[in-house]
């Protein structure tokens, strides 16, 4: 098997579990709005009421959505790149929450667990952290990768 | 179709596309929740802040966790305080326990009310409760507001702990116009309900599949 076969393979499979996991993950928020809501209000990243019920209603929908354009491999490079700017920031915000938690709790980092509203439940930080590190890593590999193995149509542009 | 594209796109092209995408898929997720039953209001504020304490009922007469009897002191006083600080009465699980084996309950004169979601509403609740799932008040009030109105008690609850929707329910029923004097928030919830063994019913109201909790 050659390099460029390799590399073909890889951004395959970059692509469906990056895309596997948003889907999933959406799915499980979208079907349940109220309960996101709630968590995402614990968060305090918006003040106002209709800023805090757009990004319930409808992150979990773009989650969704996205996460069919990369299992299709539709547009994937720039999925990939609103991916990657959607996952940075929803990661720092995890460490942040963490950290008060950790603050408030004085437990050791790694022990600290909580529903970071990400649709798996209960996790602990850091191995959030960590899933988190690793799918912006396929993100960031995937903006850069010309491969369109299996791809419906990989450049819509 | 090739197996291998390694047609070029400069970096613009990614990123418009990017943006093309993020668009896209705004609008479509947005589109998503207008359709679905479960969606969102957007312009509806699911946590206001409470109205001024001073123009509701206080808790002067109403049951207060600190009673003696509780077994929960400081963490029951706790819970209580911010239903208590809105103006709203509390019970502790003692005199709620007392208002369901009343006889009152069964001639509707004593309501219980569940704010959880149907979920949680299905796998168990106060037999008798009334459903009322604040998120979708549509759905739940043309049931639940008429015995409100007629009960002269109405108790509101929800999984207890640092769950707030039966506060949120209370002012829901008290700014329908139920009187304030006659809502009262059981701070322990459906947690202290089956921690002491009670019995819980299953599926919608007045089904009749009750058993009872183990603790």
């Amino acid at each position: 098997m050659n390099r460029a076969r390799i590399a073909a393979l890889a951004a395959l499979v970059a692509r469906w579990v990056l895309g596997g996991m948003f889907l999933y993950t959406g799915v499980v928020k979208a079907v349940d709005p109220v309960e996101f809501l709630k968590l995402a209000r614990e968060f305090g990243i918006v003040g106002s009421p209709a800023g805090l019920n757009l990004i319930a209603a409808a992150l979990p929908w773009f989650e969704v959505f996205c996460g069919l354009l990369l299992l299709s491999g539709v547009a994937v490079r720039g999925t990939a790149l609103a991916v990657l700017v959607l996952l940075i920031p929803l990661s720092a915000m995890v460490l942040r929450r963490a950290l008060a938690v950790q603050d408030a709790a004085a437990l050791p980092f790694c022990a600290v667990r909580f529903d970071c509203g990400c649709g798996l439940g209960e996790v602990a930080v850091c191995q959030k952290l960590a899933e988190n590190g690793l799918l912006i890593g396929l993100a960031a590999f995937l903006v850069f990768s010309r491969d369109s193995l299996l791809s419906l149509r990989h450049r819509w542009l | 179709m090739p197996a291998i594209d390694r047609a070029t796109a400069s970096p613009g092209a990614v990123v418009l596309e990017g943006v093309g995408v993020a668009v896209a898929g705004l609008a479509l997720a947005l589109l998503a929740n207008e359709l679905s039953p479960r969606g969102l209001v957007l312009s509806r504020d699911y946590f206001p802040s409470a109205r001024d304490p001073a123009s509701t009922n206080t808790a002067a007469g109403s049951s207060r966790p600190t009673d003696a009897g509780t077994a929960r002191g400081a963490e029951a006083d706790r819970l209580a305080a911010e239903p208590q600080a809105e103006g709203l009465h509390v019970l502790d699980t003692e005199a709620v326990l007392v208002m369901f084996n009343d006889p009152r309950r069964e001639q509707g004169l004593f309501v219980f009310v569940d704010a959880r979601d149907d979920r949680h509403y299905q796998e168990g609740h106060i037999p008798g409760a009334f459903q009322l799932d604040r998120f979708y008040p549509d759905r739940y009030l043309p049931e639940a507001l008429p015995a409100c109105l007629a009960a002269e008690k109405i108790v509101v609850y929800c999984n207890g702990g640092d769950c707030e929707d039966s506060k949120f329910v209370a002012r829901l029923l008290r700014d329908a116009t139920v009187q304030a004097d006659r809502l009262f928030v059981f701070v322990g919830g459906i947690e202290d309900w089956q921690a002491r063994g009670e019995l819980v019913e299953r599926g919608s109201r007045n089904s009749g599949d009750l058993q009872r909790a183990t603790p």
